[in-house]
């Protein structure tokens, strides 16, 4: 699970080249990596795949989609509290998550955002797949 | 390892109750040591929200972890050395519109109650691990601190918190004259 090696053959896939500028920031932390909370949220037309990724941010996000799996990796800065520590109730580090999709989704016309630190990436379904309602018309 | 010890008063399962507390203690420090590095296991995921503690000579910051908070969705109040840390973290379809209803109105705060409703019937939720609701929680802090002075910013899911000491209660540098 901890290996910071592991984000190289993703940059090769990811569109946005932001990439290689996160390389510095990401040397420079610890490799600690968690597995986010997700929802799982079916609309019909799309999915929703929202999750919690408290202290990153859209530029150094990098979902992906390759051979069917959808996968999150977010680089999040270290940040550490003033004078000693405490009480850590929790750890600090990177996120990362993948995603086993089925048949039927639209892979070109998936789209994500971060905001309020949660990421919401929309899944759409292909037309042809997605639910309709037919309707019955009187003999 | 416990020794067998006769005491008056003690049982015929006396080194069994002391070895089940020893592995209870054992248990207790391995779950809830923190950090679990590189585990992936977040300690003391049973509450909610989970806070980082740290003390300087002038200040006590706490840090917590609220993704899809607003501001306005988390209320502080202090009161001498307790901080209680109160709010409520709206449903996720408040919270994220799906992308077929438009880009107006992200917030969803003021929807109505039917409305509300009528688009929870419209989803199926395949996996919840996000939690919702309302949460309270109370925190002790080692000093007092000064009330009026706390300050609060709420950056991409995270809740920093700033409690500057009470005046009384800062470190009083003395000077050593030279004689």
């Amino acid at each position: 699970m901890v290996n910071p090696t592991q984000t190289a053959p993703q940059a090769a896939t990811q569109p946005r080249p932001e990439q290689p500028a996160q390389q510095p920031k990401a040397a420079a932390a610890p490799g600690l990596t968690y597995q986010p909370n997700v929802d799982v949220c079916d609309a019909g037309a799309e999915v929703m795949l929202v999750t919690d990724m408290p202290g990153a941010s859209a530029e150094s996000m990098n979902v992906c989609f390759e051979d069917g799996v959808l996968s999150v990796h977010a680089k999040v800065p270290q940040r550490s509290l003033p004078g000693r520590q405490l009480g850590q109730e929790y750890g600090i580090g990177d996120y990362r998550r993948s995603f086993r999709l089925g048949e039927g989704f639209d892979a070109s016309q998936i789209s994500a955002e971060y905001r309020k630190g949660v990421l919401t990436i929309h899944v759409p379904r292909l037309a042809a797949v997605r639910p309709r309602k037919i309707e019955v018309r009187p003999a | 390892m416990p020794m067998y010890r006769p005491q008056s008063g003690a049982g015929f399962a006396y080194p069994l109750d002391e070895l089940r507390d020893e592995l209870d203690r054992l248990w207790t420090s391995l779950t809830a040591a923190p950090p679990l590095h590189g585990w992936g296991v977040r300690p003391g995921s049973d509450v909610f929200p989970a806070v980082n503690v740290s003390e300087s000579d002038d200040c006590i910051t706490i840090e917590a972890e609220l993704p899809g908070l607003d501001a306005n969705d988390v209320d502080i109040a202090v009161s001498g050395e307790e901080l209680v840390l109160k709010g409520a973290r709206p449903e996720p379809h408040q919270a994220t519109e799906p992308a077929t209803a438009g880009t107006g109105a992200p917030d969803g705060q003021g929807t109505s109650g039917q409305g509300n409703g009528e688009r929870h019937k419209a989803v199926t939720w395949h996996r919840r691990e996000r939690g919702t609701g309302s949460f309270e929680r109370r925190i002790k802090l080692p000093v007092a601190v000064d009330a009026s002075r706390v300050e609060a910013k709420l950056v991409d899911g995270v809740l920093t918190i700033t409690c500057p000491k009470a005046a009384e209660r800062q470190p009083h540098k003395v000077k050593v004259r030279a004689g």
